[in-house]
Parts: C-alpha cells; structure tokens; sequence
C-alpha cells in the first residue's frame, strides 16, 4: 500500500519536473539525446564480442572481454561519483508523517536502482548475452555471468552512496584507473588477466557468482544502517555544511574595478558543488586533443585537429561561460537591484574566462611531444578562444535562463541547461568557425597560414572587445525583467 | 517636505489578473512608511516594481526624478532587502558587507564603522562566525540582509517584511533603528509587514493594500492600531 503511495509520488515528481514543461522541440531532441545513448550502448554490446574477435583472432573474445571488465568497474564507479547522488532530500517531508523509517528508507535505496547508470549497463550486457548464447557459449552459465555482472552494476550503484561524501576515496579510484590504464598503455605491467579470472569464473566455474551477489545484499545493508541511524533532519537528510575556507585574493585588487566581481566568481567557483563541478570537467577537456593527436586517422585532415586545439584550452571557458549569468541566478535579484554596470559584470566574467583559457594553455604544454605544429595550433586555438569564443559564449549565455542550484550536483539527464535550439545554434559557430578560419587559408596558401589565421581571428577579437560587450549588454538589457522571472522560479 | 517617490497610474497586471493598481501616491523624503495587507494584497509587487524587478503594466514610479523602469541613476541611493535571494549564500556575513560596500563606493573601513554600530542588533552571532550565508538560520540571514541595505548612507531603504523571523529583542532593536534611521539621517524607509503593533509603533504613515488596490492611508496616531485592527477583523 505504502510503496503504491510512493510510486503515485514519484510518477508526479517525474511528470511535473520541469523536463516536461520545456518546449516540444527540447523534448524531442532530449529524446533523441537519450535514444542515441541507448542505441550507443545496444550497437556496442552486440558488437564487442565481434571487435575483439577480429582484433585479436586468436584468443576468445569472451574472456578478453572478462579481462577488460576491471576498466568498466572503476570508470562507472567515477562516472557516478560525478553524477549520481543520493536523492535523499526528498524524504523530509515523509519524517513526520506515520510511516515505518524501514520503509521509506528500503524504497528510497530500490528506487536508485532505477536510475539512468543501472540501465545503461544493461542495454550493454543483455544484447552481449544474447550473441554469447548465439555464439554457442553454455546459455545456463551466460546467464549466471549475466546475473554476475548485474550484481556488480548494483554493487557500484550502492558503494558510491556510501563513498559520495569521500573525496579520498575517489582520488585513489582516480589514481588507480589511470595507473592501470598508463601502465597497460605503455606495456608495463596489465593488469587485466588477473582480474579477468574473477569475471571469466562467473561463466566458467559457475558458483563465483555468490561473491557479487553477497556483495550487494552486504552493501545494500550498510546503506540502510547508515540511513536508519541518520534518518533524522540533522542527520542524512540535511545537506552537509562546508567547512568556512578563507583565501587572501588581495592579488586580484591589480583589476581595479573588476576585481570586486572576480573575488567573488572565484569563491563562488571554490566554495559551491556545481562550479566545482565544471571545474573538474574543464580538466578534463585538456586531454581532448589526445583523441585526435594520437590517431593516425586525422593526420592528413589538419581541419580536424584545428577542431581538438580549440577544445583542448577552451573547456573552462566554454563550460563556465554558458552559464554566465546563471551562475549568479540565485541572487540575481540583488544583483539587479544593485549599482552595478553591466559592463563591468560582463568584463569580469570575460576576465575570468580568459585567465581559465591561459591557465588551460600552460597546462597543455605537455602536447608539445606531439610535435610544434600541434603546440602551435593549441596556441592559435587560445587565441581564439580568448579573442572571439568567449564573446559567443557569453551572448549564447545571456540567452541561456535556466536557474542553477549552485551547492547543487548536476544530475545527469535531469539537466537540460543549456540545452535549448538557440543553445544549439550558438554552439555552431563556436565548432565550425576555428575549422573554417583555418581551412580556407589552409587550402589556398599553407598549414602555417592556418594557423596564422586563427591565431589573427582571437587578436581581431580582442580589438573589438568593447563593441562586442556592447551587444551582449544590450541583450542583458532587453531580457531583463524575463531572466529575473525565470531565475527566481524554483525548480 | 519635498516628495521622494511618486506613483503615476501604477499597475500590474498578469494575463487578465490584476495585482496591482495605484492610481497615486506620493512618500515625502525622510518618511517611515508602513505598507499592510493580507497575503496577495501586493506589498511583494509593489516594492519589486519600485525595484524595476518586475515591469509595469501601465504608468510608472519616480524615485528622485528618475523613473525607474527608465534610468538606473535611481540605484545609487536605493537599498533594499526583499528576501534571501538578496544574499550571496556562500560568502560569509563580512565578505557579503564588504562586498555590498565595493559596490556602493563604500571602503571596508566605513563598513566596519557601521557594522560596530550594530553591534547588540547581531547579538554576536553574525560576525566572525566563519559560516557562509546559507547556513545561518533564517532570522541571522535577516538581519544580516537589513544591515547590509543600510551600507553607503542610501537615501530610501525599502525592507519587506523586515520583522517576520526575528526574535522579539531583535525586532525592538529593529525598530529602534528605522525610527532613528527616518528622524535623524532623513532616510525614506518602506516597510511592509503583517505585524499591525510593529507597524503602526514605527511608521508615520501607513497604506492598506487589499487586492492591489490602495484602500487606507493613515497618518499614524493613537487610534491606528485600533482602526486597522478594526478594517482586518472583517
């Protein structure tokens, strides 16, 4: 009865959040986004068995793939850890009301098994099954593999609950992932049949399979007892404080009238989930180029390496810079009402995004090994980030007014921001400007000319900054009172 | 008295429902004026469209000579504190003054002139705490909130609901301030409230909004209270 009244509960959240208010254009295309990651995963799952058996012909696939499952484990498990939080705060209400703890507290730890990270797996490791079973492979012993693995997928989906509030634990996860991946790289040591034995005894030897599955009931257990002793509002249910961190952002004064702004986005960025969050993610961007530079696939299409540069030092430009002014939404009212000129606000916002852009440019300098010519175009990729992305970013934001939560996680798929047609169609220029400044001299003189070009195009940029924050201005004027109704709407 | 705000024709309405409508009305500078009325009544809208937060439907307020959905010259000596989306949640309580303070052209030194005077209104539990905004509870956010609309000498201060989450000492204390704040410094305070006492022991002059619409303007004396008592117990 009661688990009836819970999902009735959670019907509505879902029916009435605001991924069903949005316009049926982002529907459809959210659809789509989910679609195409749904099919990602079936199209692999079909074919891996098929890959590894074309790439290395003369071992069993099934067991190479058994070999690589450590990969999946530690990379899901960071995944969530990014991503996936517990969704406790809804239970507040549900405390004072008669209902068993027990109960909440069972249904809250069985509805996150529903979640996005426990299905994508799935729709990987069912078709799998499916061609293992096909491929003559013992259909009864697939299935306990099968039922294996599902218990490792929920094992990761309860571990990270218990380990979401440990930042330690995560580096060294990190750590470990990385290592493993670096030493397999350059054939050092490979980790990957020791721990191949374990997932290929599921198939094999059979009875394994009830070291997983004690797993999830001993981890199940362990979040239920931390919930119940913390099931109070100053337990569990309360978001954690943070600890107060004061730095000395005195060198920031050199800004002059900027400065006040930008003390406050960098300890807006160091004190707050979300901006962390984009922070961690613009890190990464870093290793974009790695795809391409590495590959012999695009050597000969420079145009494509033009595209990588630009990503390479623009990630914290770009993740940062279409949220601005979201990133102030939750007082956007003060700001409004407040002495303060646009300008100024979007000068020091541009600023900040610049500094992440040379920051990410002094961090990319490893790249060199890869030649000059790659270190050369990063460089003219900064350039055009400092000089004209940041400004397309910026009027793409202005346009942006979905309201940000910003001690809040991002919740994958939950979050549409930034996810409008105008988003869209802002993002277009910022892809294919670079490849275009760069391709047209790049075919009629030379690949220096390219880069020449692009590394002009930021200069030119530059030059006309003050007319480019002009515009933007007047769209922040224009929306106004439109951007203060959205911001001070609660999700 | 020279008048500081006037309201021309004033309405706002959303679809077909209308909030608010004030054909005139005009606030003397140096007045504590009282804005009361039952929820929905329009106290919340007023003051945002004196804010140009939100736009008019039709006619316009002045503040100074400047209307304010026009110029923002008006912003320099208006303050205000609305509700927590005033706060920046994470910074503390002294790097949100001084914050408040750069933006006003007001140095940390005078900001922290003015913080001493409001010493007893904190009751030592704003300043030094090393906690962010949003983990102060809701009546520490308030008065944080009111002291920092009074930073860089504003000539109006507009506080909305300034008593309600307030223990009884601070509300006195409140009180205490905005009544010096309007005799001494000449300050024009709006203030809304559901408190009737509060309101009528603190302003000149109180305005009853009931559906929008401005139905009572009384200059306060001895029989107010039992006059707006008298109009709410309907």
């Amino acid at each position: 009865m009661t688990t009836k009244r819970f999902l009735s509960l959670e019907w509505k959240q879902f029916r009435r959040s605001s991924f069903f208010e949005k316009g049926l254009a982002i529907k459809i295309l959210m659809l789509l986004g989910a679609l195409y990651f749904a099919s990602l995963a079936i199209l692999a799952g079909t074919g891996v068995f098929f890959i590894f058996k074309k790439a290395i012909p003369d071992q069993d696939p099934f067991t190479l793939i058994n070999n690589y499952l450590i990969y999946w484990v530690l990379g899901d498990l960071t995944l969530r850890y990014f991503m996936q939080q517990l969704p406790v705060m809804n239970i507040k209400p549900m405390l004072l009301l008669p209902i068993k703890r027990q109960e909440v507290i069972r249904f809250l730890l069985l509805k996150t098994s529903f979640s996005f990270f426990n299905i994508l797996p799935l729709l990987f490791f069912i078709p799998l099954a499916v061609v293992l079973m096909v491929k003559a492979y013992n259909p009864v012993m697939v299935l306990i593999w099968f039922a294996g693995i599902l218990s490792i997928s929920f094992s990761i989906n309860f571990l990270n609950f218990i380990l979401n509030k440990n930042n330690t634990v995560f580096f060294v996860v990190i750590a470990l992932l990385s290592s493993f991946i670096g030493l397999h790289y350059f054939d050092v040591f490979d980790i990957t049949p020791y721990t191949g034995v374990f997932f290929n005894s599921f198939y094999k030897l059979g009875y394994t399979v009830l070291v997983p599955v004690a797993l999830v009931f001993l981890l199940f257990k362990m979040n239920y007892k931390l919930l119940r002793t913390n099931f109070y509002v100053d337990g569990a249910v309360q978001p954690k404080k943070q600890k107060f961190r004061n730095y000395n952002l005195e060198f920031l004064n050199r800004f002059g009238t900027l400065a006040t702004f930008l003390k406050n986005d960098v300890k807006m960025i160091t004190r707050n989930a979300r901006p962390k969050q984009v922070l961690l993610m613009s890190f990464l961007f870093l290793f974009y180029g790695l795809i391409f530079f590495t590959g012999d696939t695009y050597k000969d299409m420079p145009v494509f390496l033009a595209f990588a540069s630009v990503f390479v030092t623009g990630g914290f430009l770009i993740t940062f810079g279409q949220l601005v002014p979201s990133w102030d939404s939750e007082y956007y009212k003060l700001m409004m009402s407040q002495n303060i000129s646009y300008k100024q606000y979007l000068e020091s916002k541009w600023l900040l995004m610049a500094i992440g852009c040379a920051v990410s440019f002094v961090l990319s300098t490893p790249y060199i090994y890869f030649g000059w010519d790659i270190y050369a175009m990063i460089a003219a990729g900064a350039s055009f980030n400092i000089g004209l992305n940041s400004f397309i970013t910026l009027y793409g934001g202005a346009l942006n007014r979905v309201p940000i939560e910003l001690n809040q996680k991002a919740k994958a798929f939950s979050n549409t921001q930034g996810f409008n047609p105008t988003q869209l169609l802002i993002s277009l220029p910022k892809i294919l400007g670079p490849m275009l400044i760069f391709y047209v001299p790049y075919k009629l003189i030379s690949f220096d000319a390219g880069i020449i070009a692009l590394a002009l195009s930021g200069l030119l940029g530059l030059i006309f900054k003050s007319y480019f924050l002009k515009i933007i201005e007047s769209l922040y004027q224009k929306n106004k009172y439109k951007t203060i109704s959205a911001f001070s709407e609660k999700k | 008295m020279e008048t500081i705000i006037q309201v021309q024709n004033l309405s706002k309405t959303y679809k077909t429902d209308k909030v608010l409508d004030i054909e005139a009305l005009d606030i003397p500078k140096g007045q504590s004026f009282g804005l009361v009325g039952n929820n929905g009544a329009g106290k919340t809208t007023f003051f945002s469209l004196l804010l140009d937060l939100i736009k008019p439907t039709t006619g316009q307020i002045i503040n100074k000579g400047f209307v304010v959905s026009e110029s923002e010259d008006w912003k320099p000596f208006t303050s205000s504190f609305i509700d927590e989306s005033f706060l920046i949640g994470y910074l503390t309580a002294e790097e949100y003054f001084y914050f408040i303070g750069d933006l006003r052209d007001t140095s940390k030194a005078e900001v922290d002139e003015l913080l001493a005077e409001f010493e007893d209104f904190f009751h030592g539990e704003i300043l030094n705490q090393k906690k962010y905004l949003r983990d102060l509870s809701k009546g520490n956010q308030k008065k944080a909130g009111i002291v920092a609309a009074l930073i860089g000498n504003p000539e109006v201060v507009i506080l909305d609901e300034p008593f309600a989450n307030l223990d009884p000492t601070t509300q006195i204390r409140l009180k205490k301030i905005i009544r010096e704040l309007s005799s001494q410094k000449n300050v024009t305070v709006l203030v809304s409230s559901h408190d009737l006492m509060h309101v009528t022991e603190v302003c000149e002059r109180i305005v009853v909004l009931d559906k929008g619409e401005l139905v009572k303007d009384i200059y306060t004396g001895e029989a107010t209270l039992k006059e707006l008592e008298l109009y709410f117990e309907r």
